[in-house]
């Protein structure tokens, strides 16, 4: 009896095609108009930054000092640079996939609160699973597990592209280094907020157990997560101060966060007597963003252990 | 295979603090291979009893095996259809069948599902969010039976199909289970459609067990009595008894030979149930072969 | 124990205090997202009144004493106390009006439709002695009308807020009024552009009677269209222009384009001679223009956009009626 329901267990499974099996195929199905939107953003971002890359050199031409009339020092006449346009798609478009990196945080919270968990939840086809030979423990790690690794893997690669398509990373073309939206689109950084808005973004499906306020929840945990770190980020490694006398100006590459004079008797008046800034160099951008990538890392991983935790503590 | 299919024992279940228990003291002892009915009136606890068989709730109080071992641990040899048969909207059937198959790798038996499927003229491109409740049924049965369970646990699987659908459907089902030794549970309000097909009874009242038992051995136990309205019907257990003019009928269990002014016949399960229904505060009555007997 | 049940049913009858009907039924189903909208209104109505009252007064008091005020502005000026970005917190929680129509939208296409029609709640109330069209009617006027009172009383509060912040926007780089979302939050635009994520939700839901797919679709086609609307501005009106001889005038208001002008009247391009008269003389240039809106325009810019709006928000509205009607075959 076991022997023959083995056999006729088995030569179906034998004869599927290659490809994913189990659990991986289940989430890829069921959430395959996610995967297939996912894989038109990253075709279109791709595109995107490889024609970035493709009129960089033209659009930093656009910045080169220029003379007019044209001089004999070989400067290019300012009305020749002055005509080139590329800079202008070029700035736009790195600013707009730059951004995108940023702010995906927050569709991706919002569809793993609705999507992936909460509507599972609230339409009973979480039960479905559960009652076929896959515990809900196994069902959550393959629901988290097979969108991180898609997640971390797209997000990666654009990273990786946009600061290839950034080339120099000129801020009059790219913008500075650490502006709002700038700094996460540019590092690892942009890898933990998605991992960390999928984490909240189920961990809010299960609490809420319904399709839009789990959907809502998620937006809503991951916005705030986003401003905290945003409103702290200049805190997470020891600034860098300077204090002279007179007056002191900061290269544009230097994050100004803090600048004090001392006056003498009128303020606002003639030249300080003393002037103290605190900022962040361009060498603590990999310090700011690995403790940035690291905080989303143990927020992505509580969000996980609780969710675990939650669904454990429900289900035998 | 082992020898009770499941066995629940001061099982209760209560959802939040301050509500009312859906499940209260629960015992009963399901010996495998029969095809068992859970009967009660709505609210009465027969969903979230098969829910904790099916190892999707904690029981709050009490333990419930299944096969054997905890609920959660013998997922692989059991099978679930929910009330409302969810399954993914977007799926199209066969790939719902392959959902099947993936996740029950170990167990999964395609040519009974799609036989199932087959039987019901059903498109296998077609969406289930296209399908009408009764096929969407027969696509949730299809993937509770492909898993080829050792006990199928049907919450409600009749409701929505049409007479000829719930024959054939049952037949299926009765034939697949004596051929496999398969136990099968089986909600219903619908007290028609078990009968003649079941040969277990688990009748739930308020979260409470009120009749449990072999069918058989159920009915023999009680007898459906006529006689005149003042006649005692000392010393047997009254379940149920309505006057009309002089004549009173009632339900009892016979606490040895009955009188002979009464005219007795053997209750249908119909009866059975339905005196016991109408009459909630009847004493319990358990025949499942436990020796700490009646509740 | 009869008399009891008559008065019960008497009082349920008789139209007792507080909505009733459709209206009911809409505030109750809703209720979630009624608390949430009073909450976003009143967090924004105290953050502006902040802004306009103690949270200027102790920015505008900071500023001085840090020798600001004095002719010679000096180069601590460009930096914020803890005051002023108190008051810039304050200002941007004001700003939630402008996440209203996006959360509108999302809100409309998900909850107020698509859910309903998903799981068949709409049919319910089609089962009523409640038309389609009726109850269409219900979903969109109750929440325009909550939405059109609380944008209202926000827009008028940031304007409060704006024109008792005019003297600290005169000195430090202070937002515009032609500034995105200044101008929107600023006008009659604001209520227009909720209604309008109110209508394409409606009409996302009703095409796609999916919860989740009409949220998404809601908020991106929204976007999509307030940033073509927003693309638009400029154009509403006629320009004025400024031209002067030998440099360029003033850079007031609303800028759209500028350039250099030649002997016969021609616009050119501004072969950037700086003061080089040589090659001014060369080009033949004689002065320079620049197009502009002052900010005079304010209104009509703000009146023409909030029309057009109404107007796409009239035709999503019609849509939506036709596609339902279509759809339950029903006589309205």
């Amino acid at each position: 009896m076991t022997a023959t329901l083995t056999a006729t267990g088995t030569t179906p499974a034998g004869t599927t095609p290659r490809g994913p099996r189990g659990l991986v195929w289940s989430v890829l199905r069921v959430h395959r108009t996610a995967l297939v939107l996912w894989g038109l953003a990253l075709t279109a971002a791709t595109a995107g930054l490889i024609w970035m890359y493709v009129i960089a050199d033209e659009a930093r031409r656009a910045y080169l000092p220029c003379s007019e009339p044209v001089a004999a020092d070989g400067y290019p006449s300012c009305s020749s640079l002055d005509a080139i346009t590329a800079d202008d798609y070029y700035s736009t478009g790195i600013a707009l996939l730059t951004s995108a990196l940023t702010f995906a945080i927050f569709p991706v919270a919002a569809w793993a609160g609705g999507a992936l968990i909460g509507r599972e939840l609230e339409s009973g086809t979480a039960l479905l699973a559960w009652t076929q030979s896959v515990s809900p423990v196994r069902w959550l790690a393959a629901k988290l597990a097979v969108p991180a690794v898609l997640l971390a893997a797209g997000t990666g690669a654009l990273v990786l592209l946009n600061r290839w398509a950034q080339t120099d990373g000129n801020p009059n073309v790219v913008g500075d280094w650490y502006g709002p939206d700038v700094f996460v689109g540019i590092g690892p950084a942009a890898v933990g907020y998605v991992l960390a808005g999928l984490a909240l973004g189920a961990l809010a499906g299960l609490l809420v157990r319904r399709t839009l306020p789990a959907a809502g929840a998620g937006f809503a945990s991951s916005l705030v997560l986003y401003l905290v770190l945003d409103h702290f980020r200049k805190d997470l490694w020891p600034k860098a101060d300077r204090s002279q006398a007179g007056e002191l100006e900061l290269p544009r590459s230097a994050w100004q966060v803090d600048w004090n004079a001392t006056w003498g008797r009128y303020p606002g008046e003639g030249t300080p007597r003393f002037t103290s800034a605190t900022f962040h160099p361009r060498s603590h951008f990999w310090p700011l963003q690995l403790v940035e990538t690291g905080i989303l890392l143990a927020v992505a991983a509580t969000a996980t252990l609780a969710a675990f935790w939650l669904l454990r503590r429900r289900t035998p | 295979m082992t020898e009770t299919a499941i066995e629940a024992a001061a099982l209760g279940k209560r959802f939040g603090r301050r509500r009312k228990r859906a499940l209260d003291g629960c015992a009963f002892q399901l010996p495998a291979g029969r095809i068992c009915a859970v009967v009660g009136p709505n609210g009465a606890g027969k969903s979230t009893l098969l829910s904790l068989a099916a190892g999707l709730l904690h029981p709050s109080d009490g333990t419930i095996t299944v096969l054997g071992q905890a609920p959660a641990a013998a997922r692989e040899q059991v099978a679930y259809v929910a009330q409302d048969k969810p399954l993914h909207p977007q799926l199209t059937v066969a790939d719902t069948l392959r959902f099947g198959r993936e996740l029950n790798q170990r167990r999964w038996d395609d040519r009974v599902a799609e036989r199932i499927v087959a039987e019901g003229d059903l498109d296998p491109d077609a969406k289930i969010r296209t399908l009408s409740g009764g096929q969407r049924t027969r696509v949730a049965l299809a993937l509770a039976l492909g898993k080829r369970p050792e006990l199928l646990l049907l919450d409600e699987p009749m409701a929505d199909l049409d007479p000829l659908a719930r024959h054939q459907l049952m037949a299926t089902l009765m034939a697949d289970a004596a051929e496999r030794g398969t136990t099968v549970v089986m909600s219903s309000h619908v007290v028609a459609e078990l009968e003649g097909a079941c040969d277990h009874l688990l009748l739930l009242g308020a979260g409470r067990v009120r009749l449990a038992g072999p069918l058989d051995d159920l009915l023999a136990a009680h007898r459906l009595v006529t006689g005149r309205a003042d006649a005692g019907l000392d010393p047997h257990t009254v379940v149920e008894s309505r006057t009309t003019g002089r004549q009173l009928t009632a339900l009892v269990r016979p606490e040895g030979p009955l009188d002979d002014t009464w005219q007795s016949t053997v209750p249908t399960l119909e009866e059975l149930v339905l005196a016991h229904l109408r009459a909630p505060e009847a004493p319990a009555l358990r025949l499942d072969s436990v020796p700490e007997a009646a509740v | 124990m009869t008399t009891v049940v008559t008065i019960e049913t008497s009082t349920a009858v008789a139209p007792s205090r507080g909505p009733r009907g459709l209206v009911w039924v809409m505030l109750r189903v809703h209720r979630w997202a009624l608390w949430f909208w009073v909450l976003l209104v009143a967090v924004g109505a105290g953050a502006l009144l902040f802004v306009h009252g103690p949270g200027t007064d102790a920015a505008w008091s900071e500023y001085r004493a840090m020798g600001c005020d004095s002719p010679e502005v000096g180069q601590a000026c460009d930096y914020s106390g803890p005051a002023i970005s108190r008051l810039g917190l304050a200002n941007s929680l004001g700003g939630l009006l402008n996440f209203v129509p996006l959360l509108a939208a999302a809100w409309a296409g998900g909850a107020l439709i698509g859910r309903e029609l998903e799981n068949g709640t709409a049919q319910l109330a089609w089962a009523q002695s409640v038309s389609p069209a009726r109850w269409l009617a219900a979903k969109l006027a109750v929440p325009a009308a909550l939405l059109v009172a609380g944008t209202t009383l926000l827009t008028l509060l940031h304007r409060l807020a704006w024109s008792s912040a005019a003297p600290l926007r005169s000195i430090v780089p202070w937002r515009e009024w032609y500034d995105d979302d200044i101008f929107l939050a600023n006008g009659t635009l604001a209520t227009a552009h909720a209604l309008l994520g109110l209508a394409v939700g409606a009409l996302a839901g009703l095409l796609l009677r999916r919860a989740l797919p009409a949220l998404a679709a809601a908020a991106v086609g929204l976007l999509v269209l307030t940033q073509a609307l927003g693309s638009l501005r400029p154009y509403l009106w006629p320009v004025e222009t400024l031209t002067q001889k030998g440099m360029y005038p003033p850079y007031t208001g609303m800028v759209l384009d500028d350039g250099a002008l030649t002997s016969t009247g021609a616009r050119v391009e501004d072969p950037l001679c700086i003061n080089d008269t040589k090659c001014l003389a060369d080009h033949d240039i004689v002065g320079f223009y620049r197009d502009y809106h002052p900010s005079s325009h304010f209104w009509p810019l703000q009146l023409v956009e909030t029309g057009i709006v109404l107007a796409v928000v009239a035709l999503a509205v019609l849509a939506a009626f036709r596609l339902l009607r279509r759809r339950t075959g029903a006589a309205v």
